[in-house]
Order: C-alpha cells, then structure tokens, then sequence
C-alpha cells in the first residue's frame, strides 16, 4: 500500500525544502519591509490607483501587519505563485513520465493506472503541505521577531483554506500532463490556464454584464486578506474548489485510462 | 483447460493501426512453457509496438492476446498477472536522481525480490550511485536485474543486449539458457541475428508490422547464409560469383561481397583455387536477410519510430566457418 506515494514523495522532498526557503525567505523580507514603511499614510499612497487595480492586488489594508502580508505574501506568492508552481508540476507528473519512458517501468509493475495516477498526485502533497505547515509557522515568527502580533486562528485558517485552492492548480496540470504527450507542452498548458484564470478573475470582476466569467477562475473562491484581517471565509467556496478538483482528478483518470503511453 | 489457455502467451491478431502506418498488422503466434523465443525484426518493424501491447501499455486496434492467461484488454487480470512477468524495455527510464538502490527498493516492495542479490552477483551495475552517472550497459543492467529480482515465470524484453559489453552479452546467454531450464519462459526482440541465434527455441519474424514467418532456429540459420567480402582479381571474382548459392553479388573496386547460402566447402575450394588478398566471412546483416529471402528493402523502415534507431546491426563480425 503506498509504495508509489513513498517512492514518488521522496524524490519530491528536495523540491519542497527548496520551495518552503524561498517562500520563507521572502515572507522574512515582506515582514522587515513593513517595519520600514511603517508611518508611511497608504491612503494617500493609493488613492489615485484604479479601484480594478486595487481589487486585483488585493489592497485592503496595507497599515497593519495583517494586510500586508496578505496583500504582499498571500496575494502574490500563494495566490498567484504557489497556483503557478503546482499547475507546472502538476503538468509534469505523467508526461514526464511518457517522455522519459519512465511511464513503461511504471506501468510494467502490479499497479493500475487509475491508482497509479493517484498515488503520482498524492506525491504532490509533499511540497504542498511542506510550505503551508512550515511556512505558517516562519511567517508567524518572522512577525513576533519585529515585535508585531496576528491572530494565530486567522493565520491557521489563510493556510488551510489554500489547500483545495492549490489542489485545483495542481489538478488543472494533472488534466494536461494525461491529455498530451510532451512534458514541457502540459507545464506550460497548465501554467498559462492558470494564470489566463487569474487575471480574468481580476479584470472582469469590475465589468457587471460579465462578472460570471469571475466564476471560472479558481482565485475567486480563495480570497486570503480578509481570512488574515478579519478570519472570515465562506465555506462554500473551499467545498467549490473541492468538488472541481474532484471532478478533475476524475477527468484525468479517464483520459489517462484511455490513452497509449 | 485448452492447449492455448495454458500457454505464456497467445497472440491472436494483433493490430495497431496508427492511421498513417500500422505498426502492427494481425500479428499472430504464440509462445510455449519453458521456451526462449526471439521476435526478430529490422529497426521500426513494429517489435516494441507488439510488446507495449503486451503489457497494457498501447491499446491495440484490434486482436487480442493473452498474457499468462490474462486478457490484455482486461486491466484488473493483467495488473494481477504482472506479479509474475518481468519486463525490460528497450529505452530505460529510470529516475536519473535516484540510486539503483533505492529504485530496486520500490520494485523489490511492489513485485518482490527474492533474487535481487543473485542477479546483482550475475549483473553489477554500481546500486550505491545515482542513475545518471550510469552508462547505457549499467542501465541496461539494472533493468535487467529489476526484470528478474521477482523470479517471474515470464519475461519480456526489449532488445536485451543494447549496450552490453561483448562479455556481460555472454553472460546474459548463459543466464538466459539457465532460466530456460529452470521453466521460465522468455519472449525477446532482437535485431541481431547472432544473438537469436545462440539462445532462442523459436523465432517469429516480423518485418514492416507483419509477422513474415515462423521458424526454429536451425531453418532459420540455414536460409539466412553467410556474409562474405572477397579482395580478388575480377577473373577470381567470376568465379566465385559463379558459384551455386551466391544471392546478390555487388562488386566494389578491389573485389566483390555477397550472401553465401550454398555448401560452405565448395565456397572454400573456389576459394582456395584463386589468389585471394582478403576475406571476411561473417553473419549477415539482418536487414540483408530480409532483402534476400522475402523481396525488396521496400517497406522495412515502415512500422512504428518508437524502436531505438542507434544500434547498426553487427551481425557482419567474424564468424567460425
């Protein structure tokens, strides 16, 4: 049981540690940042910027601790980044595999390909609770160490709750790495879905006659600043983002069943 | 049970169409308890394409086949039957990070690995290094140890002796004639009709998706012939071309060469009788055999591109007379 999980989550380790330092590392930046700017009157700074604009960085609240981070770490790195990190691998985890031939080794083994391709997934795992339950804790005592406090609830939740959000990124990349039969193809099909989401997410929210194609994007149901600032969230959208990556891992699982590798 | 259920593996019409060439066209033959057959073929005849089919990795067009008594199509017994068939693929990847330890750790907890450290003493690739400081023989080897750690009744490779040394080639020979003994059965292409030669029960031939014809070893050996290469006078040369047996001379400047397939002491006392500056005896060239016993080059390099293109054939060596 869990062989595959064991072997595959293995080699993902040295990428995890990798991830979680430079996440932390940049959090450590935007912590000491906010010490530097502090004083500094946001409402002047930003009042001139478009409301769009404002709604895409996710600018709520830049003078406390809590905003800023979420608006400079979560915004970026979680939303934008991390989605753009898991989509990638997620696209390389099978293609790679068919490139390489390593698929065959696979595949000549008693496994099937639906456990196969699940167990490949769950690897993925690795890096993703690794910067979320290492991260949290960094950036939690990157805060204390400049004499700052946060609520350690609201924290606790903005990781959590980036979970199905990431899960959904990785499992837009799993449906390309199953779907076409080069790796580098499936990485960048995943990452430019991904990001296309994004940035739709972000420019047509203002649009009223268009605002369903928000709906699309995965960003819209994980909103990190007002977890951080305030701890409120709508538990439909973490079981949306669920549900979707539910309904993608089933996807993949078809095409994958389907295919020569 | 019928003769066929109980058989390692039965082919029946095995098709894969990829619209613009069919790798595989109603290939059909199958493969007896205990025996070593060889599925001979020039590069991209469509050899991979039959053994990925085999094991449930390409679906076939149409056909069928069975695989230790396990419908291909049928995923659940084919994945139950993998417990005991080893597989070793014609291009090996392995994950190049990893040491062959830990990648015969994973195969040993998936299929098991009652032989691991009898196959290591047969074939040493260094397990304590990462795979991609290994050379193509040291893959080749720890691909042949993952086949067999298992001890499984059948075994499936895929041009074996890929990037073998001339004596770890002997030595998978030997091997391969010991598991024969021991009842395995072993399933093997090859592009090299040396190789075949010296292990193989029976041999199916496969040329431009089609299995061509089904033989044992000695009919084969027979109608295949030898390679010879004469340095001579063109009157010598007359001669020898003149000689029953001789199929298509080509002349070169300095002499002649062509395929032998008459009584090799009649060759030699023609030969014997001219002022000969050079000779070479040697095993054809697969893709000459084809060309001389079954028609025309035409249509060999049809089939799948899958197969490794990078080994010339090296059935032209020197050989005992």
């Amino acid at each position: 049981m869990f062989e595959t999980v064991r072997y595959e989550g293995k080699r993902r380790l040295r990428g995890a540690a990798i991830l979680t330092a430079g996440v932390g590392a940049y959090a450590g930046f935007i912590v000491w940042y906010f010490t530097v700017l502090e004083g500094v009157n946001y409402e002047d700074v930003f009042r001139d910027l478009p409301p769009a604009m404002l709604e895409a960085f996710g600018i709520e609240s830049l003078s406390t601790i809590e905003g800023f981070l979420g608006a400079q770490v979560f915004n970026f790195v979680w939303l934008l980044g991390l989605g753009l990190y898991f989509a990638y691998v997620g696209g390389g985890t099978v293609a790679s595999d068919i490139e390489t031939g390593r698929m065959d080794i696979f595949l000549s083994l008693p496994i099937t390909r639906s456990r196969l391709l699940v167990e490949k997934f769950a690897a993925l795992l690795v890096p993703m609770i690794a910067v979320n339950a290492l991260g949290g804790p960094i950036i939690y005592l990157f805060v204390v160490a400049v004499g700052e406090t946060i609520p350690l609830d609201n924290l606790f939740l903005a990781h959590l709750l980036s979970i199905p959000f990431l899960l959904v990124c990785a499992g837009i990349g799993l449906a390309f790495s199953v779907a076409v039969d080069r790796a580098a193809i499936a990485e960048r099909g995943a990452v430019g879905t991904v990001f296309v989401l994004y940035l739709l997410e972000s420019v047509v929210g203002g649009a009223e006659a268009y605002d369903w194609i928000q709906y699309l994007s995965p960003t819209q149901y994980y909103e990190p600043t007002p977890i951080l600032i305030e701890g409120s969230f709508e538990a439909i959208d973490s079981a949306i983002l669920l549900v979707a990556f539910v309904g993608l891992l089933i996807l993949s699982q078809a095409l994958f069943e389907r295919r020569d590798v | 049970m019928s003769g066929d259920s109980a058989r390692p593996l039965v082919v029946e019409e095995l098709t894969k169409d990829y619209g613009s060439v069919v790798a595989n066209d109603a290939v059909s033959f199958t493969v007896n308890e205990g025996e070593v057959f060889g599925f001979l073929g020039p590069n991209g005849a469509g050899k991979s394409t039959t053994i990925r089919m085999l094991l449930g990795l390409l679906k076939p067009t149409s056909g069928t086949a069975k695989v230790l008594g396990a419908d291909i199509q049928d995923e659940a017994a084919l994945t139950d039957a993998k417990r005991r068939i080893g597989y070793l693929p014609a291009h090996l990847g392995f994950e190049e990070e990893l040491t062959g330890e830990t990648v015969l750790d994973y195969h040993g907890e998936m299929k098991g690995d009652t032989r691991r450290d009898e196959m290591l003493e047969l074939f040493t690739p260094p397990i304590d290094r990462p795979i991609r400081e290994y050379s193509t023989g040291n893959k080749r080897m720890l691909g042949l140890v993952q086949a067999f750690m298992h001890d499984p009744d059948l075994v499936i490779m895929d041009e074996p002796t890929a990037g073998l040394d001339p004596l770890k080639q002997e030595a998978f020979n030997e091997f391969i004639r010991d598991e024969r003994d021991r009842g395995t059965t072993a399933f093997f292409s090859s592009h090299v009709l040396s190789e075949v030669r010296r292990v193989c029960d029976r041999v199916g031939i496969l040329r431009a998706g089609a299995l061509v014809e089904l033989e044992n070893v000695d009919a084969l050996l027979h109608r295949s012939g030898k390679h010879v290469r004469v340095h001579a006078s063109d009157d010598a040369v007359t001669a020898i071309t003149a000689l029953d047996g001789v199929v298509g001379p080509e002349r070169f400047a300095e002499g002649v060469q062509f395929i032998y397939a008459g009584d090799v002491n009649a060759l030699l006392r023609e030969l014997a009788a001219h002022d000969i500056r050079d000779v070479e005896l040697g095993e054809p060239p697969i893709e000459d055999v084809f060309t001389h016993y079954y028609g025309s080059r035409a249509g060999v390099d049809e089939g799948d591109g899958g197969e490794q293109k990078g080994d010339e054939p090296d059935g032209t060596g020197e050989d005992d007379v």
